[in-house]
């Protein structure tokens, strides 16, 4: 089954293949990789140094992710890697990128074929790691307001003021229209999605979707995030924050609230950023699937009709109306009389 | 760049591989087997408790979730509970359920694209059925609501893979394609891109054929290793095309040093040498010679492609023979196009005199010319990967917004790419 994987399976297969080279020359390469939501990737050599992989990535929702840390996130991720990694800043950064690395593949020889594919996995996990950044500010801010109401009684008026007026992080991934928005409180983080379908199918595939989403979690998978979805009006925590079409038909939010147990630091805590991220992508992928099921549902029933139709068809009569012996198969075919 | 959009992606799907990439790359960025290998565990297994519960998850399973494609597919199809099948036959989609999904997996999982925010080239066989344009089209736009589609024809993305070859100096969407596979080849006369769908011939030889051959003298020799892997990487490793059989047998029989090779078969534990001999000239031979091969065939290629050229228009077939050009892996053996030249030339060359002698008139000549180039083996997808990334590229192609004005029946005509 298919899971949508974090990191970029192309980008992954060309380093890896950069990094152990089949042949002992290497040829230069230029090319362009995409990922979901408007991403672009370039993987490409430089005209005189093939030993040099150039990796640049265009997001179309970098200016918000400046806004959250992206880079400082990013060199953070990695800057462990600098005897073969080289970050670029400034000016030197890919025209039309956002943000590029530079690999040498002379100097990565030197480790061992288990770090070399850590180094490419994390590359792989690029598009993730620049995503998640938004993610971990919130969920940092999140263990501040932790450690700020240990003690208090949060049911207070002002604090709950207080907690209402907490700064909300927007990332608008697919523009205006789609965006995900991040509300830190200090018992739980709010991620919500707005989502527009583009076309009228969509959009009954996805709110009956929805709705089952919403129902699963409440019968069998009771330690999943909460899932809420509303339709036109935007959640209240985020009602001054949402731009673009306010009344669409369209529209929907859907909101997940991520309780302290998902919260835990380390791994549990990136594969949330991961899974969460990725939301978008997977129900989409889920509604194509289910037009595919409904489309092999109907060429099945086409079929058991047109057999039904077959066998349907007025007998052959002779001259004299009377119907000539004309047997058929099951499926409506006939054996032909006079014919050999 | 970037900021230019998202690039088209370019996806073609043959009988026994699918070729798929972006725009703008040189090569595929996957090229694995178009098979499918779906779930066949029973669907009593899950979903049979719970009756009473009013969840669609309980009513069916999920079985249509549960499928791998390409690489995965063979290996998954190894073990128990999948069973492995091929969507296109003889270059035509024959399942389209299993083509739905796999283009489902081959988009997502693959490409890792949102199909709203791409457009598509897809490609589809020479005398493809309108039908199943309409088919595609509805699937690509109804189910996967792609932003834009083209549909091209094969041979016709053949020959604009052939511009890069220094050899063709003006860019014209006339020649003739000879399109050699896995499974079969065809010749296919294309005039200012369109194919002249009654000069088609196919030859029923082709790769695997020529592999066969391999493995049936390795056989006959009793080398230690006769598998159809081994026959097929001394296919790929040490065959080529000679000018003449005689003087080659002759050659290896005086420098048997430089002429018989020697391949190694890795096991996991042991090694085994199998001599290459004969074999690296005959197998590929068999296309001009097809009697060594086959007895029901008998045809040599040259000679296909000049009855092709002969009964295509007559006001065409200068060009034809002017700009032939070669795609898929089988062509891409050593001097493959010199023989191929030298042969057709021959064969004009002694009609023309024919002619002259029997007419009393100067003729001005037919040019043979055979092109070869170094994106030959992919080259549909590699014309494909040109075109789409042309700015003229969207201009082209149907629109979602099209689709849902006119109905599936708007993809049977596109217009042609203009040459620039």
């Amino acid at each position: 089954m298919l899971q949508i994987e974090p990191h970029n399976l192309l980008v992954q297969k060309t380093l890896t293949e950069r990094i152990f080279p089949d042949s002992e020359s290497l040829k230069s390469i230029d090319r362009i990789i995409t990922d979901f939501d408007f991403t672009t990737y370039h993987i490409s050599t430089f005209p005189d140094e093939k030993n040099l992989v150039l990796i640049s990535i265009y997001l179309k929702c970098y200016d918000d992710l400046a806004k959250y840390g992206v880079v400082e996130y990013l060199n953070g991720k990695y800057s462990k890697f600098n005897e073969f990694l080289t970050i670029l800043s400034g000016n030197d950064i890919e025209q039309g990128y956002n943000y590029s690395l530079v690999l040498d593949t002379n100097k990565i020889e030197s480790i061992d074929d288990e770090s070399k594919n850590e180094v490419i996995n994390e590359l792989a996990l690029l598009k993730r790691h620049a995503i998640a950044a938004p993610f971990e500010q919130a969920f940092t801010r999140y263990d501040e307001l932790v450690q700020t109401y240990a003690n208090s009684n949060t049911y207070a008026e002002e604090i709950q003021q207080e907690l209402q007026n907490e700064k909300v992080l927007v990332i608008k991934y697919r523009g205006l229209d789609e965006c995900i928005y991040i509300k830190p409180s200090f018992d739980r983080v709010t991620v919500i999605f707005s989502t527009v379908f583009q076309d009228e199918t969509d959009k009954i595939f996805g709110k009956v979707f929805l709705q089952e989403f919403v129902d699963a979690r409440k019968r069998s998978v009771q330690t999943a995030p909460q899932v809420l979805y509303s339709h036109k009006e935007a959640p209240l925590d985020i009602t001054n924050y949402v731009q673009g079409k306010k009344d669409d038909e369209n529209k929907g939010y859907i909101t997940f609230v991520l309780f302290p147990r998902h919260l835990v630091k380390g791994d549990r805590r990136d594969n949330c950023i991961s899974h969460i991220q990725y939301f978008r992508n997977y129900f989409h992928y889920h509604i194509k699937c289910s037009k595919a099921y409904m489309h092999s549902r109907m060429r099945f029933r086409v079929k058991e009709f047109l057999k039904i139709l077959n066998r349907a068809k007025p007998e052959n009569v002779d001259d004299e109306g009377k119907a000539i012996e004309n047997r058929k198969t099951a499926s409506g075919r006939r054996f032909e009389v006079g014919r050999v | 760049m970037a900021s230019m959009g998202t690039p088209a992606v370019v996806m073609d799907n043959g009988t026994g591989l699918t070729k798929l990439g972006f725009a703008g790359n040189d090569s595929p960025s996957y090229v694995f087997p178009t098979a499918i290998s779906t779930s066949t565990a029973s669907k009593t297994g899950r979903g049979g408790s719970g009756g009473r519960s009013n969840n669609l998850s309980t009513k069916r399973g999920l079985e249509d979730l549960d499928f791998f494609i390409g690489d995965e597919a063979i290996h998954a199809a190894t073990g128990p509970n999948y069973s492995l099948s091929y969507p296109i036959k003889h270059g035509q989609i024959e399942d389209w359920d299993h083509m739905e999904r796999f283009w489902e997996s081959s988009i997502f999982k693959y490409l890792r694209c949102e199909p709203e925010d791409h457009y598509f080239l897809l490609t589809e066989p020479p005398l493809n059925p309108p039908e199943n344009r309409e088919s595609t089209a509805e699937i690509m736009f109804e189910s996967f609501n792609c932003a834009g589609l083209y549909i091209a024809v094969q041979a016709v993305l053949a020959l604009a893979a052939s511009w890069t070859s220094p050899k063709v100096q003006d860019r014209s969407l006339s020649g003739t394609v000879i399109d050699s596979g896995d499974g079969v080849t065809h010749v296919i006369p294309v005039a200012e891109g369109y194919v002249i769908g009654t000069a088609i011939k196919n030859i029923p030889l082709a790769g695997r054929d020529i592999t066969l051959f391999i493995q049936q003298l390795l056989r006959d020799r009793g080398e230690p290793d006769t598998s159809l892997q081994t026959a097929e990487r001394i296919k790929q490793q040490f065959c080529y095309v000679c000018p003449d059989i005689v003087q080659e047998f002759n050659k290896f029989d005086q420098y048997p040093q430089e002429k018989f090779a020697q391949y190694i078969v890795e096991y996991a534990e042991r090694k085994a040498k199998v001599d290459v001999g004969y074999e690296r000239f005959l197998a590929p031979e068999i296309f001009f010679n097809p009697e060594i091969c086959s007895s029901d065939y008998l045809t040599p290629l040259p000679t296909v492609v000049d009855q092709v050229i002969k009964a295509s228009p007559i006001d065409v077939r200068k060009k034809l023979y002017k700009n032939i050009v070669l795609s898929g892996g089988s062509t891409m053996f050593k001097d493959f196009g010199k023989r191929l030249q030298r042969d057709l030339k021959s064969i004009v060359n002694e009609r023309i005199h024919l002619s002259e002698k029997l007419s009393g008139t100067q003729s001005t000549g037919v040019d043979v010319q055979v092109i070869s180039h170094k994106k030959q083996r992919y080259a549909v997808w590699f014309g494909g990967s040109l075109l789409a990334q042309t700015s003229e590229f969207k201009s082209y192609c149907y629109t979602k917004s099209d689709y849902d004005e006119y109905g599936p029946s708007i993809v049977r005509n596109f217009s042609l790419f203009s040459v620039p």
